[in-house]
């Protein structure tokens, strides 16, 4: 058993840009498409240089570290993808099979699993240790849990980020997705914080589960995406009720997780 | 906690299994030779494993093929791994058992080949609709179900830490008690994105890698496999080796060059130091991430140098082995569990003209002296470090 705080969150799709665009939506407003980034963790110069992947993951780690009022150079990083950045992906093996000669040390450098929490570090200078997973289709489920250990073991805050790229065009006969979605929860041990915004209780046993049906929100396209299954878990905790879930972490072991809302209001700063 | 460390192997160019690793290592005979990969003609060196693109996957397990996946799978066949994890699998349950793999690539170069064939549209034809192999778990998938273990499995993709991190992660999880034991590893395919995009960075070298030599200009890219099943004391009594300490960091720095005065590499150290409760001068033998670029030896030395006296020994089995990326962490990792194990502490082999600038001074010749604690360091693009410390069991 594995008993967290949620001291933080960040969330950005097509349709929301943050978390209280989020709440927004599922309370029933509007969704907009077509969301820019822009994250202003990153210096202008290596904003040019970062790819999507890299300005969604700062921007919703971003998020999670000013919601709770964190310093980020003191928090851990696990970052989660079932497939990283595609779009490179696609790039780097286009560019093989046409001009391999011709590949760009920029994007060869980019495509590294860890290149979000690479400029994410370098934009907060900070040397904590830091992680890039996946766990395929169960890569939020496998993130949490390893985030959740790490934050209780380390007796750090850790900052879990779970995101996917659209589809590229190539792998579309592969993958049905085609939205990108991003979202960071900052874990820490229970009490750490001095506030906190629910609380995870994680129980992994060997049963078996189903794979989670998708949630729908009314004007948001996200069912496919890996990472949307923690859109429960974000939407509980958006609507601050208590809620337990089950989500698979290997083919024969799964996770249990209750989320209690806010038992502890936020303090004041001063 | 000490973490037991039970069965172990490695197979990379230096040897399929260990007995043909230690070999090499006792006879100075490097793995490396000319690159001779088809549709690749960099002038370049390559640390290529014989035989897998022979290596048949079990029938159940043919729709995870790639060249990856089939050194992973060459690799669990050696010095009796299966059995090992069988034997441990039927005291505690499968679904005690996780898997923590680690990678820089995974199965790319099947996506790769995917994309010399795509379909009239533009999308992945039928043969390659693969969906766990193009993804970054294709490792930790495939090797959950070639061993049959059900525990939670992840795969660790942090470039050329990837595989020493999984024991740092396996640490965490069975100190936790989410698991029993731990079947961690790595592995790194050769594979057309590595060599080219390493080329356009201007780091590979056009002769044999000279680590440490001032004459050094890059490195030469291998390719390996290496596991080990790590679990409480109480599950392998017989266990030799113990992890003893493990140290996280980033440079905070560069995404493709490392901290100019090794930074992120001193600060995994001390964290690995401090973990095991020893001090730097009572670490007997240092394999290094010595990857042969100017930058990493220099800045690996300086760190070196910032906390360590000659008293222990460091050196770069990069010359035997290639830079295997991210399956180096776990190499490395074994190369050090068996030089405690030989007392045969492995040279630099290659450095005939040790740098004189350099910071710390590394071994040269193979040396016998006994290792009571050995070390090993690896450092990867976006500045992430991990540093391992290993002891023996009955110390």
């Amino acid at each position: 058993m594995t008993d967290v705080d949620v001291v933080g969150l960040g969330v950005w799709s097509e349709s929301f840009s943050n978390w209280e665009e989020f709440c927004h939506v599922l309370g029933g407003g509007s969704a907009e498409t077509g969301r820019t980034l822009k994250p202003q963790a990153i210096a202008p110069n290596e904003r040019r240089r970062a790819p999507l992947s890299v300005k969604m993951a700062v921007e919703v780690m971003d998020q999670a570290c000013r919601m709770a009022a964190l310093e980020p150079a003191t928090v851990a990083t696990v970052f989660a993808s079932a497939l990283g950045d595609m779009h490179i992906t696609e790039y780097m093996c286009r560019t093989l099979a046409d001009a391999p000669q011709a590949i760009s040390p920029t994007r060869f450098h980019n495509s590294v699993h860890n290149a979000a929490t690479g400029y994410w570090s370098i934009a907060t200078q900070s040397h904590c240790p830091s992680s890039a997973v996946s766990g395929y289709s169960n890569s939020v489920s496998m993130a949490i849990l390893d985030g959740a250990i790490q934050a209780v073991e380390e007796q750090i805050p850790v900052l879990v980020t779970v995101q996917e790229v659209a589809t590229a065009p190539a792998f579309k006969s592969v993958y049905e997705w085609n939205q990108p979605f991003s979202a960071a929860m900052l874990l820490s041990p229970v009490g750490m914080c001095s506030s906190n915004i629910a609380s995870l209780r994680l129980n992994a046993s060997g049963n078996l589960v189903e794979p989670p049906q998708p949630v729908p929100i009314p004007g948001v396209e996200l069912s496919g995406n890996p990472a949307a299954r923690l859109l429960p878990l974000l939407i509980a905790i958006a609507e601050q009720r208590n809620a337990d879930m089950q989500l698979p972490l290997s083919r024969g072991s799964s996770l249990a997780i209750s989320i209690a809302a806010g038992c502890r209001a936020r303090q004041s700063e001063s | 906690m000490r973490l037991a460390i039970g069965a172990y192997t490695a197979t990379s160019a230096a040897g399929v299994g260990l007995q043909a690793l230690q070999d090499s290592i006792d006879n100075r005979q490097s793995g490396l030779r000319r690159n001779d990969l088809q549709n690749c003609d960099i002038d370049t060196w390559i640390g290529r494993v014989d035989g897998v693109e022979d290596v048949s996957l079990p029938s159940h397990l043919n729709h995870l093929f790639s060249r990856n996946n089939q050194l992973a799978w060459f690799g669990l066949q050696q010095d009796g791994l299966l059995q090992s994890i069988a034997q441990l699998a039927d005291r505690v349950g499968p679904d005690r058992v996780g898997v923590i793999m680690g990678t820089s690539t995974s199965s790319i170069g099947r996506t790769e080949e995917a994309f010399t064939c795509l379909l009239p549209s533009g999308q992945i034809a039928e043969d390659y609709q693969q969906p766990e192999v193009h993804s970054l778990h294709s490792p930790g998938f495939f090797v959950a179900e070639a061993t049959g273990l059900t525990g939670p499995a992840i795969t660790i993709s942090t470039a050329c830490s990837s595989s020493a991190k999984v024991f740092a992660s396996a640490y965490r999880w069975i100190n936790h008690g989410l698991v029993d034991a731990v079947l961690v590893g790595g592995v790194d395919s050769l594979c057309m994105s590595i060599l080219f995009g390493f080329n356009s960075l201007e780091l590979v070298s056009p002769e044999l890698c000279r680590p440490f030599d001032h004459r050094r200009d890059g490195i030469n890219i291998g390719e390996g496999c290496g596991y080990a099943l790590v679990a409480r004391e109480d599950l392998l009594p017989d266990a030799q080796f113990a992890l003893l300490g493990y140290g996280e960091s980033v440079d905070a720095y560069h995404m493709s060059h490392p901290h100019p005065q090794g930074e992120g590499a001193v600060i995994a150290m001390d964290r690995a130091l401090e973990r095991s409760g020893l001090a730097a001068d009572s670490i007997d033998y240092v394999n290094l991430h010595g990857t042969a670029s100017q930058a990493n030896d220099r800045t690996e030395a300086l760190a070196l140098a910032r906390r360590f006296t000659g008293r222990t020994l460091v050196s770069s089995t990069k010359a035997w082995t290639g830079h295997a990326l991210g399956a180096a962490g776990i190499l490395e990792a074994i190369i050090t569990l068996e030089a405690m194990r030989s007392g045969i502490n492995p040279g630099t082999l290659n450095c005939g003209q040790p740098d004189p600038e350099l910071a710390f001074p590394v071994l040269i010749d193979n040396v016998s002296r006994p290792v009571r604690f050995g070390m090993t360091n690896s450092f990867g693009f976006g500045g992430n470090n991990a540093s391992l410390i290993f002891g023996q069991m009955n110390d």
